[in-house]
């Protein structure tokens, strides 16, 4: 079970990488983000639009009303700023998760 | 199929107030507030439907994917606090504002305040100009070198704030060298001009000078303005690939 400071630490990287496969609204978002975490990562609505707003407005995605299936939701989309923030933000993570894997190695010598 | 399926809303009594009933009824004049939190509940309110109708077609009863959906946002009154925080800082200074203009006009005012201090409490300025016998021939160029000294750190500084707030390299080259600015406007734009409509001046004494004055007002503090900042940027780059990441 993944504790709830790593998850908030996660959730950025995980809707910018979500938006990067194409433009998605917040159900589908946090739907998918829960599908292929296999459920360890799941976004509920209180969780999810504050960031989703957030976001917003730093300029890493871009939000705009669409209709589909007599529906109209709010899809959101990956900005280039979002692309130029994803970079960093994987790589610190990868970095992260080496050090915690190389750490392992140390407690299990 | 989906159509056919109660909403969130129906299943609830009277429908879910989203946000609060402040927020429902909408009660402030400002068109535009008005308009962006009918947005916001909207966009809640299609997300519960969502949320409601895939737990439907997953077998949940009425009133248990009623019950889950509830679930989404446990307390309401701070989601809509978190929200309008959420939406609200941008208002308060938007990214443009925090990536170039504030370290931009930071930059500049720092670097021209100490260049006011140095004309009066500083020591002379370095002149440079060619000489004939004693006196010396105009153009001449004016360097403050305690100034020139001190601009790595102004330009690093800049570069500082502009990364820091996510800045891209285009801010962030900006935020640097934007003291220079309004040298740059005035040697390529202002003394032209003056040159043109002013014929008492000597055109080729008009032209040396705006060679001279390019290269101790825009070209020196500039590069020593770059200095700082790529130094810092070479920083920034290097941190990217350390592990002080843990820390964040």
């Amino acid at each position: 079970m993944i504790g709830a400071g790593i998850k908030r630490g996660t959730a950025e990287l995980a809707v910018l990488s979500i938006l990067e496969e194409g433009p998605l609204h917040g159900y589908e978002m946090a739907r998918r983000i829960e599908e292929q975490t296999k459920g360890a990562l799941r976004f509920t609505l209180a969780a999810l639009y504050p960031m989703l707003y957030r976001m917003e407005q730093r300029r890493w995605i871009r939000g705009s009303w669409e209709t589909s299936d007599n529906r109209r939701r709010r899809r959101y989309r990956l900005t280039p700023a979002g692309k130029k923030r994803l970079s960093p933000l994987r790589q610190e993570w990868s970095e992260l998760f080496q050090a915690l894997r190389r750490l392992k190695k140390v407690a299990l010598a | 199929m989906v159509g056919a399926l109660p909403s969130f809303a129906a299943a609830q009594e009277g429908g879910p107030c989203l946000i609060g009933k402040r927020s429902c009824t909408a009660s402030s004049t400002d068109p535009h507030s008005n308009r962006t939190r009918a947005e916001v509940i909207e966009e809640l309110a299609a997300h519960l439907d969502e949320t409601f109708e895939g737990l439907r077609r997953r077998g949940f009863a009425e009133e248990d994917a009623a019950e889950r959906g509830r679930n989404e946002a446990k307390d309401w009154r701070d989601l809509r606090r978190r929200i309008q925080t959420a939406r609200a800082n941008e208002n308060i200074m938007t990214s443009r504002v925090k990536q170039f203009w504030l370290p931009a006009l930071l930059t500049l005012l720092l670097s021209m305040s100490f260049l006011m201090l140095i004309q009066v409490f500083g020591p002379n300025p370095w002149l440079l100009a060619r000489k004939s016998g004693w006196s010396l021939v105009a153009p001449v160029a004016v360097v403050y070198i305690p100034w020139l000294m001190s601009l790595p750190m102004i330009g690093a500084m800049g570069a500082y704030l502009s990364n820091r707030a996510g800045g891209s390299q285009l801010a962030v080259f900006s935020s640097i060298l934007f003291p220079v600015l309004p040298y740059l406007v005035f040697f390529l734009v202002a003394l032209p001009v003056i040159a043109i409509l002013n014929d008492r001046l000597a055109h080729n004494i008009v032209f040396a000078a705006l060679f001279v004055g390019l290269l101790a007002w825009v070209l020196a503090p500039g590069g020593a303005l770059l200095a700082g900042g790529l130094l810092l940027q070479l920083f920034y780059a290097r941190r990217l690939t350390s592990l002080s990441v843990v820390s964040n």
